[in-house]
């Protein structure tokens, strides 16, 4: 095989050589992803290696029938803050034999392992919870639903009673618990957390999410790239347009597709104007949380404009439909991003009136300041990634940090806070609300005319432009795409058989974050919850999958 | 000193509106005539999300926005299942909240209705034939109407509120 390596990724392959008494194999590399395979000693002693060199792990994922393989293949995704080249340590696993688990040394891999017992069957020796993650009390013993040997369809509940769920058990005078959810007194998506207090402040919580798990990876098994965009962005609603992109820019680097600049152009628009509407919804949830509408009121009133101006491009007030692996299905007349100037001018002053009312307000601050600190510390170990990062003192924002599409030459301003409380996220989403708007008029001035989809695309499935490929063979291969979506880091990674999707893997920021919840509340008073649960604002449909 | 006239004198709001869509003014009045005919007052909504992708919950989230603003029409969410006439469920109902869903449709007092919103709520969607879905809530309770899309609008779910409505009086 040609392989071509970038500076960066040639440097991580000279640093893994260095640690490891081996010569690793190369599998694979492009720009900024590298495939290694090591023993099993040189495995152990580079993921120790890579700890101290401050690499986090970004994903833990598993494939069966990988290439020419039998057996599994288990993929660790490391980066390090702030740089662009992802290292990607392979390591082949067998049925009914264990694998060493590595959550000892990188703690965010706990819920990697976990998701890959419940959908692979495969063990950790060692590993920090042997719980199940999706998998419910309501699957049947044995059930794996990523193994090849299952096809998808409807299955038999396991019969009443079902076994419990063990929660961790904190004792002691006056510990009580109190259990919330999954369903949650509002509109919101559902998710269990059980609190243990002592008197109004919590001593520890622990979280149970995945009762929205829809089997997405599955469903993309066996998928034409163009089909499976739907359920990219039906991961998590309002980051449509960052996981449609995110799989895109994995099937492209797979086929070799150029997508022509002004295609990537208006995607960027579209993805900016993404992380404005999300945020401002953070914005405004954090004002009500604290009983404040008349705060949150004009942040509302923005987000809807923003959505009606979303409509107004694409069609589609969640910007869905639009992106497809080569370009996009539809260009964007330049007569309505004309109007986009005049819009984000009125955007903008409407938004600097409401952000000073919400600073006019000492009780506001009150509430916001000091309430639900993240460490810095926890930031690589949990890989927490996205705003919330960013307010606890790290500087990494995927678009600066490994540009991708139009963000090689349009850079976002970063903010970033030390103190990581309420309040920073607060300051932190409001300033990337600005970053956005000022992106987007960047973007969108000198917008180059041509083509929105690639001449050629060698993925099965989808004419686009030219017939001739829907009936190509298509390409087969591998590739890692990370994409900053309003709430973090997300990563997609695709495995295409002949132009077919045959796994899809996404990591979202919300599966990350949702375990620094459980870090951020304590010591807090449980009125608070809601209020730090909202400034985190992570997804359940993301995490859940 | 204030001239307490001027507390009289003063407009309703503190600010003009630049977004007063009579179409949503019309059917808001056309709902609000017609949810005392049913259920006296005011039309209690409880929403329970059985597994959406959180698109469906913002717009529905939405009609409590300054834009839409719904409670005017006499249409409330409430947070607990004991005091609502109507779920309104979203999603395909994944196999880990189908219990939930019933247990929370069972907390309802009688009559209770059922409404599906979104594609993947009405049949399935594109969750159709995954191992983790039921595939449409109409698959684990009686649903009364269904709202299709992905997601509706704030519109489409206020325009399928109305025609449950309706329905109901008749």
């Amino acid at each position: 095989m040609d392989i071509k390596m970038n500076k960066d990724t040639a440097e991580l392959l000279s640093i893994i050589s260095g640690i490891v008494e081996e010569e690793p194999e190369l599998l694979n590399a492009r720009e900024n992803e590298i495939y290694l395979r090591l023993s099993e000693t040189g495995f152990e002693d580079a993921a120790l290696a890579l700890a101290e060199r401050k690499f986090s792990l970004i994903g833990l994922f598993c494939a069966e029938a990988f290439e020419k393989k039998s057996g599994f293949t288990l993929f660790y995704v490391f980066k390090q803050a702030g740089q662009a080249p992802a290292l990607v340590l392979v390591r082949e696993a067998e049925k009914e034999k264990e694998v060493p688990s590595v959550a000892g040394t990188f703690p965010s891999a706990s819920w990697f392992e976990r998701e890959i017992r419940d959908g692979f069957g495969l063990d950790f020796a060692g590993a920090l919870d042997n719980r199940r993650l999706f998998l419910h009390e309501c699957y049947p013993e044995g059930f794996h639903p990523l193994l090849k040997t299952f096809k998808n369809g409807p299955i038999r509940p396991s019969e009443f009673p079902r076994k419990e769920y063990r929660f961790r058990q904190v004792k002691g005078e006056g510990v009580y618990q109190i259990p919330v959810g999954p369903v949650h007194a509002g509109i919101i998506e559902p998710g269990h957390f059980r609190f243990s207090v002592i008197g109004e402040p919590i001593f520890s919580l622990e979280i149970r999410l995945f009762y929205k798990h829809r089997g997405i990876e599955k469903l993309a098994e066996g998928k034409s790239p163009s089909e499976c965009v739907a359920l990219a962005e039906a991961v998590s609603g309002d980051e449509s347009m960052a996981n449609a992109t995110g799989f895109c820019m994995a099937v492209e680097q797979v086929c070799g597709i150029k997508v022509p600049e002004r295609a990537e152009r208006l995607r960027a628009i579209m993805l900016e104007l993404e992380r404005v509407y999300s945020l401002l919804g953070d914005l405004a949830g954090m004002a009500v949380d604290v009983g404040f509408s008349l705060v949150a009121s004009p942040f509302l009133i923005l987000r809807e404009e923003a959505f009606r101006q979303n409509e107004k491009l694409t069609g589609s007030r969640f910007l869905r439909g639009i992106t497809i692996p080569g370009g996009l299905k539809k260009d964007i007349p330049d007569s309505l991003l004309n109007d986009l100037p005049a819009f984000l001018e009125k955007f903008s002053r409407a938004f600097e009136t409401a952000f000073e009312r919400a600073m006019s307000s000492s009780s506001l601050i009150d509430r916001f300041a000091t309430t639900g600190v993240i460490k810095k510390e926890l930031v690589s170990p949990l890989n927490l990634t996205g705003p919330l990062a960013r307010a606890s003192g790290c500087p990494a924002d995927t678009r600066l940090d490994r540009p991708y599409g139009a963000y090689k030459d349009f850079a976002p301003e970063l903010s970033v806070r030390k103190i990581g409380d309420v309040f920073s996220r607060f300051e932190v989403k409001a300033n990337e609300i600005r970053a956005s708007a000022d992106l987007i008029l960047r973007l969108a001035e000198k917008l180059p005319q041509g083509p929105i989809f690639a001449e050629s695309t060698g993925y099965a499935g989808y004419a686009g432009h030219n017939l001739r490929e829907a009936n190509s063979p298509g390409a087969t291969g591998y590739s890692l795409a990370l994409v900053e979506a309003p709430r973090g880091q997300n990563l997609h990674w695709v495995y295409m058989k002949n132009g077919i999707v045959d796994r899809y893997k996404v990591r979202t920021a919300s599966f990350c974050n949702w375990q620094v919840i459980e870090h951020a509340v304590l010591g807090n008073i449980v009125p608070d919850f809601p209020l730090i649960n909202k400034s985190l604002n992570l997804s359940y449909a993301g995490t859940d999958l | 000193m204030v001239n307490p006239l001027s507390l009289f004198l003063r407009p309703k709001v503190t600010e003009t509106f630049e977004f007063r869509d009579e179409e949503l003014e019309a059917l808001g009045a056309e709902i609000k005539k017609e949810i005392p005919k049913v259920f006296g007052h005011s039309l209690a909504i409880r929403e329970l999300d059985s597994g959406s992708d959180n698109s469906t919950e913002i717009e529905i989230s939405n009609l409590g926005n300054p834009h839409y603003d719904v409670e005017r029409f006499g249409i409330s969410f409430v947070a607990s299942p004991r005091h609502a006439d109507v779920l309104m469920v979203t999603g395909a109902v994944t196999l880990n909240m189908a219990e939930a869903v019933k247990k929370t449709y069972e907390a309802m007092p009688s009559p209770k209705f059922v409404v599906a919103v979104g594609d993947d709520a009405c049949d399935g969607g594109i969750y159709k034939g995954s191992y983790a879905v039921l595939g449409g809530v109409d698959k684990i309770l009686p649903v009364d109407m269904k709202i299709p899309g992905n997601p509706p609008s704030p519109k489409e779910i206020l325009k399928g509120i109305f025609a449950l409505v309706k329905n109901a009086s008749k």
